[in-house]
């Protein structure tokens, strides 16, 4: 019967192309629209990493009191002292501090210029708490943080312009005019968003070339890469004092594995703030917060208010184009009551009439999916006049996508085909075929 | 003409479906479209707005050292070095050392207290820094007082927050200081323990960010004269002579390798003109305009596709009917009348309730983005849109029912 | 075969009640083949669609082939009309869309039957009607007799125990009239049960028995059916 069903839909359809066609592109751009904006926003919007994202929690301390801090809640990353505290406390099992560095790599001949670099000065526990994979050597250890060693972790990226791509685990290179050894070479990781540094980046930088040890960084001078915030007013005139000012430049994780855990750095966090409290470095009673992974996107508003906007306009379009179709099809089908009651007088049940006309708006729809799938194709290839570069490129036309804007599509429009099926499926067995 | 409403109620009653239909598809059309509009049009607002740069003839080097050692000292000696290099180029008519730049797309600012003891900031200003070739070399307009002198400038180290005793504000912020108009002369505290006195303003100047959030400071923004000598880089800003762009452009990175090779600059974006740096920039604004541009366009024409194609069923449905009224003495403009004033009707149920989803989906971008309220003239353009191109979608369908031949009445079947 | 018994058809408005048909009663046996005339308003077609499972009616009964047929739901009553009766309509009611043998096809489809059954059903029940050669056609490319034709061919291809026909040669001019008076006559020869709805007095004389039908109710005149049939005349419109 589905493909009698089929035969009759597809008649019908050619019957009247101009109604056809209008339904056809009204699901077709109505879905594309859906799919565009759809895929920017699963890019912008998804879980970085999932099977981590509820143990990973960034502590945040106020240290700028109410009348500086963001609208009652701390900065989003912490000053040197408190960043230190938190170190040494040592509170959870596994913690990582980092900030973005910007270095220069000079390369072995003196006739190529200096490259740039961008990574993160970070610590030990950082490669096993985020799951950094490695295609040659690893992290470095506890010992290397305290050694403040010259240890390097290099991208794949950036060991294929130096070394070649070969194991380059024990070699050495000049970064900003010292020399670091390689302990690990990094396969592709750039999780997007980059949930643990969105104090400086939007979440979708390009891949780090290079992770170095903090403590280094720190003994090296090096002033962040990246954001620098501070309160109140500034005196500073070295790096001692920049150290002990308020500006916040570090962002802090922690890793805890029970719910036992968290309450338990939380209470850490509090106490510690009173504690500064107590000895006069804060005017003010403790405001702590200990975000997870999840929380912490939300609370950046990591997904550009561009990709929401856009999202919820083009489903507004989607649901009018389906409007639309419900309009048309209704038109459709009333103008066959005729055929209809003939087929109903010559035995076709209702439920018989009711799937002859959803199938028929199936088929519909599959065009419309198909277009849509077309005009997605061209959509997401364009969608860089939409988003900024970094973005844009993060929208992909994968299996996924095409087999969800085809069912996408059919759903919708067999949805849509509910109420005109419903009525063309109770009109009553006719003696007459209305034929004006 | 005779508008008979009652009827035509009554005869929609019977089409309750196709009715409600369409009236809620222009609900929604005219939700989405009247703050497509205004969305368009906010966009728009913000490519438009004057950077006070000459950016025909402006363009930026961002250079890095390669050397991250060296001392305050070190690098301010290849400062000025790269600068007289600079200078001397004959495409370049001025270039100055800066810590960033208008349109940059964010980069530092600071809270602006009135005395040294306030914790509570007066407002927020951009901070910029450059020489005595600052104004020159950006082309600001200075609408009062001086430009800084050459023994004004000022060292800054990478680890120095340094406040220079005087500085040059954007009209903007002088207003927002003091309203009184007489900022001349008048001194602030930006972040430092020393204020800093007012020898000029400028008209305008851009901040360097154009984020929602500083949408309260725009245009407030200040000039210290300094040269950051900052070990992980400088900007230089460049003046082209007039038509000489590209030369310049050419000519400056070559002439600054020759002075150094201990230097980045990015051979992707290190070098931008100001065309560049204001498409990079507004990309989202531009892009969330195209993109409810092309929407509200599609939008319009599936509605109107949609009003067209209903109505001639309706006109279909209807022929033997119009026949009768026909038969019965209706002109054709009587017939047609009906038609138009049934869509009006329609139409008219939409814009109501599309006014209340319109400014429901505007509240959800308020309370949700920080956008702004959408103003009455959007909804009213919406609706006065919405209306004529219903109108406009229900004349051919109506032209042919008026066309029907009073005939019909006696076809049976 | 059909067998009706105080049956009643009210319509229902907000503000009046109108009998259809009031205390209708009727038995039609197999192989009968049955005129029903009456003027214009007097019930016939609210008889007919009743009879035909159309519409269901307000009270009495109604017995087809043996079975009482008020209680059934839709979906049995679209399976009866499916299996045991064949519609001729005045107006022909083929599917502009679909060609002879599509026309045709559609009860057998609802029957769920093979398609080599069906297309042996199809050719044979147009080989009957003299229509073979024209399976391909459209209706819009046959004249009002071979339409008509069609119509009997895709009444008779599910072999139905019941013929029902309204007016059947309405819309046609004497001489087709005649042919398809005579094809119904050689299908109530064959057994099949016809119930015919006239205006026609000439043809309802050509049937066994007439009907007559006046405000709803029978009235059975099959020792005079030649009176009143020249009553039914005096009363066309």
């Amino acid at each position: 019967m589905f493909t009698y069903y089929l035969q009759l839909g597809l008649r019908s359809l050619r019957r009247n192309p101009a109604l056809t066609a209008l339904m056809v592109m009204a699901i077709g751009f109505g879905v594309a629209a859906s799919m565009i904006t759809y895929s920017v926003f699963r890019a912008v919007s998804g879980n970085p990493i999932p099977g981590k994202s509820a143990q990973l929690f960034t502590p945040q301390v106020d240290g700028w009191g109410p009348q500086q801090n963001l609208k009652g809640e701390p900065a989003e990353a912490l000053g040197y002292i408190d960043a230190m505290a938190l170190m040494r406390a040592h509170e959870a099992k596994r913690q990582t501090f980092l900030y973005p560095v910007q270095l220069s790599v000079m390369l072995g001949g003196s006739r190529d210029l200096p490259l740039n670099a961008n990574g993160y000065a970070v610590t030990a526990d950082f490669f096993s708490m985020f799951e950094v994979p490695f295609r040659y050597g690893g992290g470095w250890s506890a010992q290397d943080d305290d050694a403040r060693a010259s240890a390097v972790v290099i991208s794949g990226k950036l060991n294929a312009k130096l070394f070649g791509g070969a194991d380059s685990v024990g070699r050495t290179f000049n970064l900003g005019g010292h020399d670091y050894h390689v302990v690990g070479v990094t396969s592709q990781w750039n999780p997007r968003p980059r949930f643990y540094d969105l104090f400086s980046t939007n979440g979708f930088a390009d891949e780090p070339d290079i992770y170095m040890v903090f403590s280094r960084a720190l003994d090296l001078q090096m002033r962040s890469g990246g954001r620098n915030s501070c309160r109140g007013s500034l005196s500073y005139t070295t790096w001692q004092g920049y150290l002990q000012s308020n500006c916040v430049w570090i962002t802090p994780w922690v890793e805890l594995d029970s719910p036992a855990e968290v309450a338990s750095y939380r209470r850490f966090l509090t106490n510690y703030a009173a504690d500064q409290q107590h000895a006069g470095r804060f005017g003010w009673a403790a405001n702590v917060r200990l975000r997870d992974v999840m929380q912490w996107l939300d609370y950046e508003h990591v997904v550009p208010p561009e990709s929401r906007i856009s999202l919820v306009v083009a489903l507004g379009f989607f649901l009018i184009c389906l409007v639309n179709t419900i309009g048309l099809l209704l038109a459709k089908f009333m103008r066959r009551s005729g055929e209809i009651g003939v087929r109903r007088a010559l035995g076709a049940t209702r439920r018989e009439i009711y799937t002859q006309y959803l199938i028929e708006a199936a088929t519909i729809g599959l065009a419309g999916g198909v277009l849509g799938l077309l005009l997605t194709a061209v959509g997401v290839s364009g969608v860089g006049i939409l988003f900024r570069p970094e973005i844009a490129k993060l929208a992909r036309l994968d299996v996924s996508l095409v087999g969800l804007t085809l069912v996408v599509a059919i759903i919708a429009t067999v949805l849509a085909a509910f109420y005109p099926a419903w009525r063309a499926a109770h009109v009553q067995p006719a003696w007459q075929l209305k034929s004006s | 003409m005779n508008f008979q409403v009652r009827p035509i109620l009554t005869a929609l009653r019977r089409h309750k479906a196709g009715t409600m239909l369409i009236a809620l598809q222009i609900a929604l059309t005219l939700a989405i479209v009247c703050n497509a509009l205004f969305i368009i049009h906010q966009r728009l607002g913000n490519l438009s707005a004057s950077s006070g740069v000459d950016e025909a003839n402006v363009f930026v080097i961002a250079n890095m050292w390669a050397d991250m050692g060296q001392s305050t000292s070190q690098i301010d000696a290849q400062v000025r070095a790269d600068l007289i290099a600079l200078r001397q180029l004959p495409a370049v008519g001025d270039a100055t050392p800066a810590s960033g730049y208008p349109l940059r797309g964010g980069g530092w600012d600071n809270f602006v207290t009135m005395t040294p003891d306030q914790v509570k900031p007066t407002t927020d200003s951009a901070v910029y820094t450059g020489d005595e070739h600052f104004i020159d070399t950006l082309g600001l307009n200075l609408v009062a007082g001086r430009n800084f002198r050459a023994d004004e400038v000022m060292v800054m180290g990478t680890q120095e927050a340094v406040t220079p005793p005087t500085v040059i504000v954007s009209k903007a912020l002088a207003d927002r200081l003091f309203p009184d108009g007489n900022a001349l002369g008048k001194s602030f505290y930006a972040m430092g323990t020393t204020p800093s006195t007012i020898v000029g303003i400028v008209d305008p100047l851009h901040r360097q960010g154009v984020d929602q959030w500083s949408n309260g400071y725009a245009g407030q923004s200040l000039i210290w004269p300094m040269r950051a000598d900052d070990s992980r880089g400088v900007y230089y800003i460049v003046r082209a002579r007039p038509g000489q762009l590209a030369d310049a452009m050419r000519e400056v990175p070559k002439a600054l390798y020759a002075q150094s090779r201990m230097r980045i600059i990015d051979p992707k974006d290190g070098i931008q003109d100001y065309a560049t740096i204001r498409h990079k920039v507004y990309d989202s604004d531009r892009g969330m305009a195209i993109l409810m541009g092309i929407i509200s366009v599609v939008l319009l024409a599936i509605t109107a596709a949609g009003i067209v194609g209903l109505t001639s069923f309706w006109v279909g449905q209807r022929r033997k009917q119009i026949g009768v009224r026909r038969a019965l003495g209706a002109r054709q403009r009587d017939i047609l009348a009906y038609f138009l004033t049934e869509n009006f009707l329609i139409s008219a149920s939409g814009a109501v309730l599309g006014i209340v989803l319109g400014f429901a989906f505007n509240l959800w971008t308020v309370t949700h983005f920080a956008m702004d309220r959408m103003s009455l003239v959007y909804v009213g353009l919406g609706v006065l849109m919405l209306v004529l191109l219903g109108q406009a979608a229900t004349l051919a369908p109506a032209l042919r029912a008026s066309r029907v031949s009073p005939v019909e009445a006696t076809r049976s079947v | 075969m059909l067998k009706m018994t105080h049956l009643s058809k009210v319509y229902r408005t907000e503000v009046v009640e109108t009998y259809a048909l009031r205390d209708f009663n009727i038995d039609v046996k197999e192989g009968e083949f049955v005129a029903v005339t009456g003027p214009s308003g007097s019930g016939k077609t609210t008889f007919l669609t009743i009879a035909g499972l159309l519409e269901t009616f307000t009270g009495g009964e109604y017995h087809l082939d043996g079975v009482e047929v008020s209680n059934l739901n839709d979906n049995a009553r679209s399976k009866i009309r499916n299996e045991k009766i064949g519609f001729i309509f005045q107006a022909f009611n083929l599917i502009p869309d679909l060609n002879v043998f599509d026309n045709i096809e559609v009860p057998l489809r609802y029957r769920g039957m093979k398609a080599a059954e069906r297309k042996q059903r199809i050719m044979d029940s147009l080989e009957r009607v003299g229509l073979a050669s024209r399976a391909k056609h459209y209706p819009a490319e046959l004249s009002g007799g071979q339409q008509q034709r069609v119509a009997i061919a895709r009444a008779l291809a599910g072999s139905p125990r019941l013929l029902l026909a309204d007016e059947p040669t309405g819309n046609l001019d004497t001489q087709m009239a005649r042919g398809v008076m005579e094809l119904l006559e050689e299908i109530h020869r064959d057994g099949a049960t016809i119930v015919m709805v006239t205006h026609d007095p000439e043809l309802a004389a050509r049937a066994q028995r007439n009907v007559h039908i006046i405000d709803g109710q029978v009235v059975d005149l099959a020792e005079e059916p030649r009176f009143h049939a020249h009553a039914a005349a005096g009363n066309r419109e």
